[in-house]
């Protein structure tokens, strides 16, 4: 009973929503940060003015590796979850890792677990937007660069957690 | 009233007329307003610049100075008024159409905004790299290596930006402005924070650039001496709006009491 419900618990709410957050802390106060620097020293301003596009540059890239990695960063983080759930339970009643996949896994199918997985594309574009327009926004010296890489953690974690609530309904209603 | 600037600082090559006819304006500024909040930057501006002309733009601190390089090269919206590059006026143009205007001008920051992710070279290739896509990476190279030679920092082409001196950074920035090979260069303070040798290196590079290039160029600086050197023809601001536009000789001659206090104090 144990590993099909840490198996089920890791890959459909725990792991994507853990990375969600960890990646909207990690990467988005990253990105708000850099873009934030960038436009307070006006790089940006320098991008624009040799005529090359600042948000094709610098926005849309970011914004595509989010969406991009967020699926298996959270793949990552399903691992390490179910790998230290196996460690824990061993340390009740040694399970061979063999046996708790198998009895783990007994019973899924792909519609239980790849929404779940690619739904964290979303949570990597609202990462992405977010603390991409928070960069690229900024006014106020160093103190608006603190501003946008707070902002961006905040509102991307926020806006991430929301989203959960948003998608997870929609996949109960259309994947189960 | 000490207005009188040494003679050695007159260059008879900048009064060189350029060798065609070349009258039309290539920047002109009509009328134009802009206000940040309450406050009221620049009031009415109307300005025009031709090719191979070097206008200095003049004024005290907080004048609109940096505020009209950054509306000509359209880094900033007028409030009202137009701006037009080479008869292209810049009201409603979008990023792409704005970009191909701004490939024909040259801007020089004046923190100078290098990359400071990328090292020297790498920032003087950047715009190379993104619209000189058909050149080889060798041909990149030699580009890149005549640019900084052209600036005087050749030898420095592998160091980032943080590992050089102020002066060396307007030096890079320059020779990134004039990647694309521009036919309007605009300077925003390219002396200021300088040692006065290296405001005076940064002069004379300047108008070497001019006669070789033979380029349009608005200057902005508080430097008087500089803007003397380098320069055609003087506009000087006030308030948002242009007190007097002319030739130094014009400026001297003057009678409005803000140029005269303005020439006594520089």
């Amino acid at each position: 009973m144990f590993p099909s419900s840490l198996v089920y618990s890791v890959i459909s709410v725990m792991g994507p929503i853990i990375t969600g957050l960890m990646v909207s802390g990690r990467v988005g106060a990253g990105i708000g940060a850099q873009l934030a620097s960038m436009k307070v020293t006006e790089q940006i301003d320098a991008i624009e003015a040799s005529a090359i596009n600042p948000y094709r540059l610098l926005a849309a890239t970011r914004i595509l590796a989010c969406i991009l990695m967020m699926p298996l960063l959270t793949l990552a983080a399903d691992a390490s979850g179910l790998l230290a759930g196996w460690f824990a339970q061993t340390l009740v009643e040694p399970l061979s890792i063999h046996q708790f996949i198998t009895s783990g896994f007994q019973g899924a199918t792909f519609n239980a677990f790849l929404p779940p997985t690619f739904k964290t594309m979303a949570y990597g574009l609202i990462i992405g937007l977010v603390s991409c327009f928070e960069g690229m926004r900024t006014v106020g010296g160093a103190e608006g660069v603190g501003r946008a890489a707070t902002n961006s953690v905040v509102l991307s974690s926020l806006f991430v957690i929301l989203a959960d609530v948003v998608l997870v309904k929609l996949i109960l209603v259309f994947f189960t | 009233m000490n207005v009188s600037m040494p003679a050695t600082i007159e260059n008879p090559e900048k009064k060189t007329q350029p060798d065609k006819d070349m009258t039309a304006a290539v920047v002109s500024v009509d009328n134009v307003c802009k206000s940040f909040g309450n406050m009221k930057v620049l009031d009415g501006v109307s300005l025009s610049i031709s090719h191979g002309e070097t206008l200095a733009v003049l004024g005290r601190s907080g004048t609109g100075k940096s505020v009209l390089l950054r509306l000509i090269i359209g880094l900033v919206n007028p409030d009202s008024g137009s701006i037009s590059v080479n008869g292209n006026n810049f009201a409603g143009l979008a990023l792409d159409q704005l970009g191909e205007i701004r490939k024909k001008m040259g801007f020089l920051f004046q923190q100078s905004a290098l990359y400071d992710s990328l090292s020297i070279a790498e920032n003087v290739a950047f715009p190379l790299e993104h619209h000189r896509s058909s050149m080889s990476k060798a041909e990149h190279d030699e580009r890149v290596k005549q640019l900084l030679d052209e600036v005087g920092m050749n030898g420095d082409s592998t160091k980032m930006p943080s590992e050089i001196s102020g002066g060396m950074k307007k030096r890079v920035g320059l020779a990134r402005a004039l990647a694309l090979e521009p036919e309007i260069l605009l300077l925003d303070e390219p002396t200021a924070g300088l040692d006065p040798i290296s405001s005076d290196e940064i002069d004379d590079l300047v108008l070497k650039l001019q006669r070789e290039r033979k380029m349009a160029s608005i200057i902005v600086t508080h430097d008087l001496h500089s803007a003397r050197k380098i320069s055609n023809r003087i506009a000087l601001l006030n308030k948002g709006k242009v007190v007097i536009e002319g030739s130094f000789d014009n400026l001297q001659q003057s009678e409005i009491a803000f140029v005269k206090e303005f020439l006594r104090l520089s």
